[in-house]
């Protein structure tokens, strides 16, 4: 983690805001959702509180805070309190590994008396060399908090919800990974940074050993494989469990799926992590498909260089400049993020022997089809990302 | 130093849940306490610089055959089979003894295999692009021989529950 | 490499935790009746039933997603290092390798839905 006390520190406490800012973007996701939802329907949504009703959140953590214990008698209760715990972990682990911005060059200083440096800060928790395969091993733990909280409480609406939602996540999962599989043998890396830097300039590729340019688009994933992004954006829908596919909680069939005996807090922290599974989901697309943390061409150079010339000290230019990246970083995830919000209040829900046709009959027949044509493109082609 | 104790975390968290499983009367419990060992594997293979390894360790025995596990705890009735699942003199006999065979048999690996060879070759082999230069050139045959293999597996389940008496029966 | 995921788990867990134990302190303590510690149900009298009776397709789906889990996972290393064997001049080796293996897949999978085993009736 870091070789002297000032490398320890400083990658706790970015580890720890980095945390933070996912719980903390759950209750402002929420007024998006709440406000969003009331202006499609054409209605106003909470707007009594506060300006805009924004500290609606604070009032609703709150009233969140302040009720009544309750755990169903004859539940098996250390599940049902593992439960809620369980759902956080996984999105929060899996948000860790994704590069938020670029990493930070921090030139030796003098600080208390002691000289310190040169480090360099990942702008991530951690960076293990295999990236996407952690966040895909770390996701598929996600179906243990909805089956201990289906058993744990004793109701056989809990219990199928629970069986539902496990059953369309591990068939989603399928679809997910093998829609990547094409953007990977691009990239040759399965390593977030590395990609990035793949996806800067206008886009490029070779094909039959001629260089092609298009000037006007940038080096994006979703110009090489948009079929995949599309397999991939329906996979994440129905992996985070929204609409159309929130089967495990369709309120006329199961009241409230696997959460049905939960209140209070226990249920705000479901909530937190069904929004951190949706925050590491639009993470992984603006990663693999829309350049991650970069502006597109070469705009994030001149950004950079701007920012850095603001400030006279390197190291405070350094750390802003990959402030101004985070900020991009952060917008593309938004964008992706109010997707979320904007489908659920638009698509109606699917029948559940439909929603494994379309995961096991449509999307893996197309996904498997998307890796073999990608891979015939580039034997006969030659053709990629450099 | 902090890798040392950091092993011994781990190993730990991996063998006291192991005992967790055994010593569990509960089913569904035993399964999870199984899903911590595999977790506590997957670290000890991290620790081993064989990420991909350990990320396939989540994945396959964690994610997917712990999850199945769980599952089918859900769909039998634990209350009732609780009893048979433990207990019984001819079938502590038999945990007993298979008990005894494996830990003779892994001992025996253990104590016969030369340790400093198999660091080696550990070391070739430790990024997933060389794990891939060697699978899909040298070892080809297994990697088809697995596809195959793993065909066998919906034709047997399918046929499973297909078993006269079942409810899927056709 | 693992100690930061290892650290980061433990603080999460523990903010979880403390949220639900804190929870639990602050909250009001009310009367337990009898109506409000019956499993939740709709309109009808609450019945405490823990047998229930699954579909077995739930554990059919399980076991298909094992089978196509470790298969995809293979195709993870085989993505990394297509181009650099198609660039030595060996891809076509490599392809045909994928297409056996995708074959068999594609095989069991049409398999599956002609055996309707993917049904949900």
């Amino acid at each position: 983690m870091g070789s002297d006390v000032f490398e320890i520190t400083v990658n706790v406490v970015k580890m720890l805001l980095i945390f933070l800012l996912m719980v903390q973007l759950v209750p402002i996701l929420v007024w998006v959702e709440r406000r969003g939802s009331a202006f499609i329907q054409n209605r106003f949504g909470p707007n009594r509180v506060g300006p805009l009703g924004l500290t609606q959140l604070l009032a609703d953590a709150v009233k969140f805070l302040f009720k009544e214990e309750f755990v169903p008698p004859s539940s098996h209760a250390l599940l049902y309190y593992a439960a809620p715990v369980l759902a956080l972990v996984p999105g929060a682990i899996a948000f860790g590994g994704i590069p938020l911005s670029m990493p930070i060059e921090i030139q030796p200083f003098d600080m208390f008396g002691s000289h310190w440096g040169p480090y360099t800060f990942k702008f991530q928790s951690y960076d293990l060399n295999i990236g996407i395969l952690f966040i895909l091993a770390i996701s598929s733990l996600g179906a243990y908090a909805l089956l201990l909280a289906g058993w744990g409480s004793n109701n056989k609406y809990s219990l199928f919800g629970a069986l539902r939602a496990s059953a369309q996540m591990v068939s989603y999962e399928l679809a997910m990974g093998l829609s990547l599989v094409g953007l990977l043998m691009l990239y040759q890396t399965l390593n977030f940074s590395q990609m990035i830097e793949l996806q800067k300039g206008p886009l490029h590729f070779y094909f039959f050993g001629r260089e092609l340019v298009v000037p006007f688009l940038p080096n994006w994933g979703i110009f090489y494989q948009p079929l995949g992004f599309l397999l991939f954006a329906t996979a994440a829908f129905a992996e985070t469990n929204r609409l159309p596919f929130d089967l495990p909680e369709a309120e006329g069939e199961l009241v409230a799926g696997y959460h049905t005996e939960y209140g209070g807090l226990k249920m705000l922290m479901f909530y937190i992590g069904e929004y951190g599974h949706m925050m590491v989901a639009s993470a992984v697309m603006t990663t693999f498909y829309f350049g991650g943390y970069e502006l597109p061409f070469h705009l994030s150079d001149s950004l950079t260089t701007a920012v850095r010339g603001a400030f006279t000290s390197y190291n405070m230019g350094n750390v802003m400049a990959a402030m101004a990246l985070f900020l991009v970083f952060l917008l593309k995830v938004l964008f992706f993020l109010w997707v979320f919000i904007w489908v659920r209040w638009t698509l109606p829900r699917f029948r559940y022997d439909q929603l494994m046709d379309l995961g096991w009959k449509t999307m893996l027949p197309w996904a498997l089809a998307n890796v073999l044509i990608t891979a015939f493109l580039i034997l006969v082609g030659g053709g990629g990302v450099l | 130093m902090a890798e040392i104790i950091l092993f011994y975390f781990l190993a730990a968290v991996t063998v006291l849940t192991a005992v967790g499983v055994v010593m569990n009367e509960n089913p569904l419990m035993s399964a999870l306490y199984l899903v911590l060992s595999m977790l506590g594997i997957a670290g000890l293979f991290f620790l081993l610089q064989a990420p991909f390894i350990g990320a396939v360790q989540i994945m396959v025995y964690a994610g997917a055959v712990m999850v199945l596990f769980v599952l089918v705890m859900m769909l039998i009735d634990i209350n009732k089979d609780e009893e048979k699942f433990s207990g019984g003199n001819i079938s502590a006999l038999f945990k007993g003894l298979t008990v005894g065979v494996f830990a003779g048999l892994l001992t025996s690996i253990i104590l016969r295999t030369p340790m400093s060879t198999k660091i080696l070759v550990a070391q070739q082999a430790t990024e997933v692009v060389d794990i891939a230069r060697l699978l899909f050139t040298k070892y080809v045959l297994a990697f088809e021989l697995l596809g195959i293999m793993l065909l066998v597996i919906p034709v047997g389940i399918v046929a499973l529950t297909r078993i006269r008496g079942g409810t899927h029966e056709r | 490499m693992i100690l930061p995921v290892l650290v980061l788990a433990l603080i999460v867990a523990t903010f979880g935790t403390l949220l639900v134990y804190g929870a639990s302190l602050v909250g009001p303590k009310k009367k337990k009746t009898a109506a409000k510690y019956m499993p939740y149900e709709c309109g009808l009298p609450g019945q405490e039933n823990k047998k229930t009776n699954v579909s077995i397709r739930f554990y059919l789906t399980a076991i298909l997603f094992i089978m196509f889990d470790i298969e995809i996972l293979f195709l993870y290393p085989w993505a990394v290092v297509y181009r650099e064997f198609v660039d030595k001049g060996q891809g076509a080796f490599l392809f045909w390798e994928l297409f056996v293996f995708i074959g068999l897949f594609v095989f069991g999978l049409m398999w599956e839905i002609k055996a309707k085993a993917l049904e949900w009736d």
